[in-house]
């Protein structure tokens, strides 16, 4: 499914991933393809995208993850890769 | 005629200026291109806040959060942010915002409304400083980088005198970018916040499962849409005044080379003259010599 993460400055990633795993405002939520409409606050912490073997990572802080028609969009004020 | 010293020297004087008009276009031309890629990145954000907020709001949650509220019985009480650049040689730039936001309070203050006046950039504080109004705040650490950061710092305290009572609205003044050449000053009403409807879908399509829920998600997205307004505005902000300085430095340089044309040519005749007088005077010499 496609993905995209933007922050207040840019749109740091836009891609195809398997799974998403994110912060959301009271706990943990995995989004596999085909998910349900769906949208929720997010918390602090770290985004977590699986494409095949490898994983990558973002912290981010607040603002809402969107997940419709096969397609994730994150949307949180700030975002960093982080190794 | 002046003398050919004098015109020596002023060519060389325009000749200087118009070497460091010249850097500084080709300058602001390279920073002017990285704000843009800056105002560009911004948009995303700021579209994907504005589609979610246009699809989740409906009129009848409005009563329920502080920064929709409609003031009632008017404005009384207004601030009017104003972003200026912190440095100058931009041409009208500065003097466009400052007479915009001048426009403002004046139409705010007929209406019998009490205003305050929020200012960023040295030239907007130079500008009230001279007309001894005070400002409620100013700062000019933001410079042509802002941050969402600085965005935060300047409409937090804002936001929470409007959710408090004691203030009724906002008006952000700032300079619009629409492309390098085209920057309006533009006034922009912030608080309350009139709730996005572009990228609205005719009827809502997807009927989303909401966490926590829609009231909950409006709550904690419209303070990020307000913030996001401002922070749009420094960057936007910035980008003009590289474009505005840009097109003032290209306009000096050129009016430069015209004066060096005109001044090199009267240079010229001065030289030539000079050296016909001169040939003149030393054959008449000769022929008095020859008696």
């Amino acid at each position: 499914m496609q993905v995209t993460i933007i922050s207040a400055e840019r749109s740091l990633f836009q891609g195809e991933a398997d799974a998403v795993v994110a912060p959301a405002f009271d706990g943990q939520v995995g989004i596999l393809p085909r998910h349900a409409p769906f949208m929720t606050l997010l918390g602090e912490g770290e985004v977590k995208l699986r494409q095949g073997g490898s994983e990558t990572r973002f912290q981010v802080s607040g603002g809402f993850l969107q997940a419709s028609a096969n397609a994730v969009r994150i949307v949180t004020g700030t975002a960093v890769p982080s190794s | 005629m002046a003398k050919p010293r004098e015109l020596k020297r002023r060519i060389r004087s325009v000749q200087n200026t118009k070497k460091i008009t010249k850097t500084m276009e080709l300058v602001s031309t390279s920073k002017l291109k990285r704000a843009q890629d800056r105002v560009v990145g911004a948009r995303p954000y700021a579209q994907a806040l504005a589609e979610v907020i246009a699809d989740l709001y409906s009129p009848e949650l409005a009563e329920r959060f502080p920064l929709l509220r409609q003031p009632t019985g008017g404005v009384k009480k207004a601030a009017v942010l104003l972003i200026t650049s912190n440095r100058g040689l931009c041409g009208a730039f500065n003097a466009n915002l400052i007479r915009e936001a001048r426009r403002r309070l004046q139409e705010l203050e007929q209406t019998g409304t009490e205003t305050e006046l929020h200012l960023v950039g040295k030239k907007g504080i130079a500008f009230f400083r001279f007309t001894k109004r005070t400002p409620a705040s100013q700062r000019i650490d933001i410079g042509d980088r802002p941050t969402p950061a600085h965005a935060v710092e300047l409409v937090t305290p804002l936001m929470e005198r409007f959710a408090n009572g004691s203030l009724d609205a906002v008006d952000l003044v700032f300079a619009k970018f629409n492309s390098a050449v085209s920057t309006p000053p533009t006034t922009l009403r912030i608080l309350p916040v009139t709730p996005p409807t572009a990228g609205r879908s005719d009827g809502r399509t997807v009927n989303y499962i909401l966490k926590p829920s829609a009231e909950a998600i409006l709550e904690s997205l419209l303070p990020l849409y307000v913030r996001n307004q401002v922070f749009r505005a420094l960057v936007e902000t910035a980008a003009a005044e590289h474009g505005a300085r840009r097109t003032a430095m290209k306009n000096a340089t050129d009016a430069g080379s015209d004066m060096l044309d005109i001044l090199q040519r009267t240079y010229n005749r001065a030289r030539q003259g000079q050296i016909t007088q001169e040939l003149a005077e030393i054959v008449g010499g000769a022929e008095a010599l020859k008696g």
